[in-house]
Order: structure tokens, then sequence, then C-alpha cells
């Protein structure tokens, strides 16, 4: 080859090369095929669906990571992978990190809990129970999520809530919700929830972050989340769990405050029921079991003003009075667990709960499923 | 010179290194990248190249780098005789 | 090197060879090369360390170079220049403490400038004490030598390594409690060493012909192949460097696609793997033999695609400064034995101890009428280990050498049998038998590569073959 030969070929090729960056760019960022590449998954078909959605802040320990690409944090999960078979009686539990199973194994989660316990309908059919529980504490991000899941045909959900996520100011504080407005939005719109559409914390990316450059974080999430799928296939492990950690506080700071709302007494509107009764709307013929979930009940220092790290006692005495009537007047299924599991039972957070804390909540729960199954 | 060398070379590498003295080297047939003679017969070679040529192959040029064919080797010893 | 640093690399090629047109490029690789050095070693936690590293490489190069000499006297005019060019690049690095918006080329502030001028010093006074005295010494040189294989050891054992950390950490007043054998990470050390041991054991062999200091520095520092290799000769560097050059299009294009596929193969494909390849915790989580072999075989495929990637980037960025680096990878996995495994593996490495230990030791040995099996015995075996000890001088890596030095040396013997009796008669059969049977016996001492504790291994063998904990 010729010098002036192989200068052209040098500059049709780097020329090549830009137009067909650009290109694909662009295509990329006018058809934001995010959702259809999360479809793309090795999860159900090379290796076993995951147990619950993928979450961890540590990747190169828990063998998992955050992501925020909706699609394909369900494909990667086990519901993706399993057709309902007519004998099946679905049941999803939709909660926070104490759903989820935080410092849990899986065999320890409460849904697998349940799932142990073999229940069955009255009728005979098998109770299968679907862990979807987040960690963040949101009631927008859980219905966003239960939302999410009305597509694999439930037959009923467990929605697990805490005082923690009813203020206003905790709904779309969470990255998982600010990622998604495009599911979010509507379901605020529709049920004029109390929650501006138009939030800043809402990530509206522009044109050029749609770009393939610009989402290049997002597309590597969804890579990564398939290269450690061979380790979740091989060790099961889907999140690093320390032998030592620290304890949830026993003594507590002498402050009454509660996100600034005045004591003695919460008001209705302080707290986000909207989305509740959104959530439960939305999930039409399909029942909807709300569970106060367990707490930590301190018995250190200033523990007559607070329950624990989260609550001062006023507040959270308020909230249980507030949630009682709340559902009480709408006719919703509730009960309220926050008593039902022994205070050495917690780890390192006032909810989160140890394995026999899980069998504990378990226990106190099972009755409440039944009768509304066979009610 | 050259082809008596050649035939010298290719003779010992035949009865000596391969066993298969019926079997025919070309001149430019690769000896070390096609594996005709592993890393000890190397050495051997080089001995006998030392001896019969009187010429030295030093440890570091017992390699494809320096000569491969026979052709190259001859070329090689040549160039120091 | 990182992504970004590549790319930096390939932006200082293409603007020096535009601006120089072929003119200068000798100083100025040495001057990116020193750069590249202080640039490229991580950090360390002993105080101003990650300067005194790559000012020792330098130094121990220098010092290497008056060894190897061809006669004592007074250096050339031009050496002179060259010293003058190296210190003051030393210096202006160091500068850069007192230069907030340029600092810091190295990880961290570089020392006060005054102890910098006094190693500087004492570096000038040795060299000129080679130079004058011992240049050309060949029994001296033999000193120089053993010195670097001690230096080598010392930082490649884990005891030694660590009281190396506890001298060091004395000596900057730090906790001697926190030292590990991990604090003294030298960038490039070991293949430094080598290519200065080459160029030690050459001149007493009078292989080496008369060198420049900046060819000789340049070569030993060669940023594009310091981390990782290839390790070159330098008698053929040394003609490349001499050359002429002028890029022209046609080498950015082959260069450009080296890199790119270099890129993809260690920063797309061998990063990806890495994430579930063998390691010294997931082996232990891992119960189910198919899946110990996926993780197995991620590993294997991991440091090929790795070192291959590696190599290529560094061929490519060696091409774009006009020098043609051997090549180091020849598809080994695709090799139909054990052999023909290791002279296409880390080609430059192999035959660096093939040429420096093996050769001399068959050499010896066949004068002295030792029987030919025995020879070949002890000549793998030895080569492997100490290949294997190159890595690290650990028990793991001592077992890795055995197993293909006693691997090779099986072959060899197969070879002998099967020369008059061929078994299997179907030429395609026995290839891609062989090919299996190399890439698993590969690939099975990877595991003792891959982890630390022997014991580790034996677990992982336990479970690969079925047996469970």
């Amino acid at each position: 080859m010729n010098d002036n030969t192989s200068k052209t070929n040098l500059w049709r090729l780097l020329i090549k090369a830009v137009i067909l960056f650009i290109l694909f760019n662009l295509i990329f960022a006018f058809s934001s095929p995010q959702q259809i590449l999360g479809k793309l998954s090795v999860y159900n078909s090379l290796v076993p669906g995951r147990e619950r959605l993928p979450f961890g802040e540590n990747p190169a320990e828990a063998y998992n990571l955050s992501l925020y690409n909706l699609e394909a944090m369900f494909s990667s999960h086990e519901i993706s992978g399993i057709d309902k078979s007519e004998n099946e009686f679905r049941v999803f539990l939709i909660g926070d990190s104490s759903t989820w199973g935080f410092y849990l194994e899986n065999e320890d989660t409460l849904s697998n809990i349940l799932n142990r316990s073999e229940l069955e309908t009255a009728e005979g059919k098998d109770i299968e129970f679907y862990n979807f529980g987040y960690p963040t504490i949101s009631l927008t991000k859980d219905l966003m999520i239960l939302d999410r899941v009305l597509e694999y045909q439930p037959n009923l959900i467990i929605w697990l809530v805490t005082l923690e996520s009813f203020p206003y100011e905790k709904q779309i504080f969470t990255p998982l919700v600010q990622q998604n407005p495009e599911f979010v939005k509507p379901l605020i719109e529709q049920y004029s929830i109390n929650i501006d559409p138009n939030s800043e914390l809402f990530i509206n990316e522009t044109f050029w972050e749609k770009t393939i450059i610009g989402q290049r974080r997002q597309i590597a999430d969804v890579l990564r989340l398939q290269f450690y799928a061979p380790l979740w296939a091989a060790t099961g492990i889907d999140q690093y769990i320390p032998d030592e950690y620290k304890l949830r506080a026993e003594d507590l700071d002498p402050i009454d405050d509660y996100y600034g709302f005045a004591p003695p007494t919460l008001s209705r509107n302080d707290l986000a029921f909207d989305v509740m009764s959104a959530g439960i709307e939305h999930a039409d013929q399909i029942p909807v079991l709300i569970v106060n979930e367990p707490i930590f009940v301190s018995q250190g220092e200033n523990s007559d003003i607070r329950y624990d790290f989260f609550y001062p006692r006023w507040a959270y005495d308020s909230y249980r009075q507030l949630l009682a009537t709340e559902t009480e007047d709408n006719g919703w299924a509730y009960i309220d667990l926050w008593q039902a599991v022994d205070n050495t039972e917690f780890t390192n957070s006032a909810i989160h709960l140890s394995p026999e804390g899980s069998a504990q909540l378990a226990d106190q729960l099972i009755p409440k499923i039944l009768e509304i199954i066979n009610n | 010179m050259s082809v008596e060398m050649i035939e010298k070379l290719a003779d010992y590498i035949k009865t000596e290194i391969m066993k298969q003295p019926d079997r025919q080297i070309a001149s430019d047939e690769a000896l070390i990248s096609g594996g005709l003679i592993d890393s000890f017969s190397l050495v051997d070679l080089a001995l006998f190249v030392e001896e019969s040529f009187n010429v030295v192959i030093d440890d570091t040029e017992l390699n494809a780098d320096t000569f491969d064919t026979l052709q190259q080797l001859a070329d090689l010893i040549k160039s120091r005789q | 090197m990182s992504l970004s640093n590549i790319l930096i690399f390939i932006g200082l090629a293409l603007v020096s060879a535009s601006l120089l047109k072929g003119s200068g490029r000798k100083p100025l690789l040495l001057i990116i090369s020193i750069l590249a050095i202080y640039w490229l070693q991580p950090a360390t936690p002993i105080r101003n360390l990650d300067f005194w590293l790559p000012t020792l490489t330098i130094a121990i190069s220098v010092f290497t170079w008056a060894y190897t000499r061809q006669e004592k006297g007074a250096v050339s005019k031009a050496d002179q220049k060259t010293a003058l060019l190296i210190t003051s690049v030393i210096l202006l690095i160091s500068l850069t403490r007192y230069f907030f918006p340029l600092c810091c080329l190295t990880v961290t502030r570089p020392p006060e400038i005054f102890q910098i001028i006094v190693l500087i010093m004492l570096v000038v006074i040795i060299t000129q004490t080679i130079n004058h005295w011992i240049s050309g010494n060949k029994n001296l040189i033999q000193t120089a030598v053993i010195k670097i294989i001690v230096l080598f050891i010392f930082l490649k054992t884990e005891v030694l390594a660590l009281w190396l950390s506890t001298v060091l950490r004395n000596f900057t007043g730090q906790s001697v409690e926190l030292a590990t054998a991990f604090d003294i990470r030298w960038l490039g050390f070991s293949y430094v060493a080598f290519r200065l041991l080459h160029t030690l054991r050459d001149r007493m062999n009078n292989r080496l012909p008369e060198t420049s200091l900046s060819n000789f520095i340049t070569f030993i520092i060669f940023f594009p192949a310091l981390t990782a290799g290839p390790i070159d000769k330098i008698q053929r560097f040394g003609k490349d460097l001499d050359d002429d050059f002028i890029l022209n299009p046609n080498q950015i294009l082959l260069a450009g696609k080296r890199i790119v596929i270099g890129i993809f193969m260690k920063f797309a494909i061998a990063d990806s793997l890495a994430i579930f390849a063998l390691n010294s915790t997931n082996h232990l989580e891992t119960q189910s033999t198919i899946w110990m072999w996926v993780l197995t075989y991620a590993y294997a495929f991991r440091i090929f695609f790795d070192f291959a990637g590696y190599t290529q980037i560094a061929i490519g960025l060696g091409m774009l400064f006009g020098i043609q680096l051997p090549e180091n990878f020849d598809q080994p996995y695709r090799k139909s034995n054990l052999t023909a495994f290791w002279n296409s593996w880390h080609m430059t490495l192999a035959q660096w101890f093939r040429g420096y230990f093996f050769n001399p030791l068959t050499r010896a040995l066949r004068s002295r009428k030792v029987s030919i099996p025995v020879i070949i015995l002890f000549g793998q075996l030895g080569t492997m280990v100490l290949l294997g000890l190159w890595h690290g001088i650990t028990w793991n890596f001592v077992i890795w050498g055995l197993w293909h030095g006693i691997g090779l040396f099986i072959h060899n013997r197969w070879v002998e049998f099967t020369k008059s009796r061929p078994l299997i008669s179907n030429q395609k059969v026995a290839e891609s038998l062989g090919v299996l049977l190399t890439f698993h016996f590969v690939v099975l001492g990877w595991v003792w590569f891959a982890l630390p504790d022997p014991s580790d291994a034996i677990h992982t063998f336990q479970v690969l073959f079925g047996g469970g904990a």
C-alpha cells in the first residue's frame, strides 16, 4: 500500500467510524430501548432467577448491584421465569428493606419462611409467596412496584409499611423512583396524589443523556447484573452479610421532632395515605393486606421519649391510631404487628429482623393471610 | 558449500533429533516454530554446530527469531565462520 | 494502565509524531517514559515511596548501564547530555511539589527537593565510580546480577517484603505495626529486573553492543511494556530506536487496530469475566461442580484476555512511537500440546528463561554425560518453577511451576515414545484431542495460580471433580 492510498484509507475509516458512532447514538436516543434491552436477561434461562430484586452497595462482595432499569430488575427476578399454574395461589410481598431481607440470607426472608409453611387455600391451592421488597422506605416506591407486579397475576398483595414510609418528603427521595419518572408520574396524575409530578427530584433526561454515551452507566449496570449471574447460580449469595455489625441503637438522643410535625399528634394530612389508597385502588380486584411492620422498642437512655432510632413515641403512637382509623374507615384489610417480634431479634436497624425475628413475624401473619384468602 | 552444510545439518536433525532418517526436510521448513525440534534438542543442535563448524551459537539465540529454517541456520553459521 | 492512561499515550504519540517528524524522537521517548513511570506508579502506604520507587528504577538502570559499558573511562558527550536530561526531568517532576496547579504527576506530593538533589548526587557519584573503575569487569558484572536477584527475592517474598516495609517505616517514622508485605508496590519491577539481567548476562557473553545511556534507559523503562511486557531484547530495540522513523497513516491504521482490539480484550472481555472468575472468596462459596467449572473457565479466559489485551495495547502504542515490540501470545489455548502452549503463552518471558536458564543448564549437563531424560526433567522442572516464582515467592506458584514442568516432561517423553508408533492414525482427531487435553491441563493449572493457598486449590479440585466439600 502506498502512502497516499493508506492516508485516504485512514481518513475513510475515521469518518466511517465517527458517522456510525453518531448514528448509533441518535438511534438509541430516539428509540430509548432501555426497557426492551432490560428484557434480555440470562436469568431464568441460563441461570435461575433471583429470589429478590437486585440491590447491592458493594457488588464485588454481594454478587449483586443496585440499578434502576426496572425491566432488567424484574427480568432477573424468579417471577419472570415461573408460569402460573392452575393450582397456584400467588401472594406478593412488597415493602422496604426488612421485607427484602437486609442482612438475611434468602432462606430466612419473610417470603421464604412463609413458603416453607406450605400453606394451602381452603380449595387446596398451593400458596406461593414472592419477595418484592426493595431496600428504601417510601410508599411511592412501593406503589411503583405494585403497579409493575400486577402483570404477574397476583391473587393477594401483602404491603408491609412503617411510619417512615409515610412522610411526603420521603416519597420521591429514593433513586429508584427518581430514575423512573415515566412509571411514577402517570400514577401520581391518575390518582391525584399530593406529590408534585414536576418536582426537580425526578430525573428528566435531556436528549443527550438519552444517547448511548449518556446512558453508558445504566447500560453497564444492566450488563454487570448479567455477569453476576454465574456467581448467583454458583453460590446463592446476593448480599454481603458481615460476621459482625453494629446493632440497632439502644440509647437514643432526646429528640422528639419528627419531620418538623408538631407534637402531640400527627394529622392525617401529614402522611401519604393518598399513596396507599392509590395502591389499593390500583390493585382493583386483587385484595391488599396492609401490615404495620414490627419495630424495635428501646429500653435504653431516653426511651421514655423515643421508641427507637426512627420514631419519637408521640409520633409513632399517633401514626398507629391514624392507620387503624384509615384502614377501618376504608374497609381495608389491616393487621398491626408492630410488637410481633422480640426486641432481641432486631439486627442493625430498628426494623431489620433476624431469621428468628422473621419466623416470629410469619407466625403472627399466617392466620391473617389465611383469613383473608378463605373469606 | 551452503548445500553441503544444509545436508549435513538436515542429516543430523533427521537421525539424531527426529529419529526419522527417511524424513525429508526442506531448507525453508520451519524447524522450531513448526515443532520439529524441541527446546532440549535445540541445545544439542547448537553443540553439534559448534563442534562441526567451529561456530558459537549463544544460548539466547536458540529461538525461531534467530533461525527457524535450515537455510537461515546455514546463513548464520556462514556469517560467523 | 487505565483507559484514560492509554488515550493520553495515544494522544502524545500522535502529537509528537506530527510535531517532530522523526527528529528528536529519541529524547522525547526518553522523557515520556520517565514521566510515565512516575505517573503510572500506584500509591503506597509508605510516605513518598511513590516518588522514590520510580527514581530507584532509573538509578538501578543507570548503574546497570555503567556496569555493561565496553570499557572503563569517561563517558561520551552524548551520554552526559542524556544524564543531564534525565536529571532535569526528575527535578521538574519534583518541582511540582511547589506548583499546585501542576501538582502532581505523582499520586502524592513529591518529597522536598533537597532530598532529591542529595539522592541524584549520590547516584552520579556511584555511576562515576562504576564508570571509572568497574565498567567492563565481568566478575563485578556477576555481582550486579546477584544484587538484582537478591532485590527481586526481597520484594517477592512475603516475610522479606514485610521486613523491608518495617525498615522503611522506621525510616519515615511511620507506624511499624501497620506494615504489610504489600506496602512496596514497585511498578514494573519484575519486568525491569528481567531486562536488566538480560543486558548484564549478554554483556558477560560479549553479546551486548555498545549502547548509549539514552537507548539503554529507554529500553528498560519503555512505558508501553513497563507493566506487563513484552520483554524485548536490547539488540533489537536499539535498532528500532536508531532507525529514522516517520509515523505514516498505514502504521496508524495497524497500531490503531491493535490498540482497539487490545482495549476490547482487556476492558470489555477480561474485566467482565473477572466479575465471576475463580478467586479465593468465591470458590469457598461454590459447592456445585458445574458452576465451579464455569468459574474456573472464566478465570482461564480472563487471564488470557487481560494479559493478551495488554500486550496488544503495548505493541500498538510501541508502533506509534516506531518500536516494534515482540509478540507475546499466539493463540495459546488452541495448541495441541503443552510444549506448543509454552511457545505461544507469554512467549518473551518463556524465551527469556530458555535463553538464560534452560539452555545454559542443559548445555552444562550435556557435557557431563547425564542421561537425557534426567536432563530434560531437571531442565523443565527448574525452568517452570523459576517461572512460577517470578510471579511471587509462594508455594502456590511453586506448585504451578511443578505442574507445568511435569507436564512438559511427560509430553516430551510421550513424543519420544510415539515417534516410532503413532497411536491415533487420524491426524485431525489426534489434534483435537490434544487441544482439549492441553487446554484443560492449563485450565486446571490456573487453579494453583489463582488461589494463594494450596489447600484452597485442593478444595476447588474436589468440587471440580464431584467430591464436594
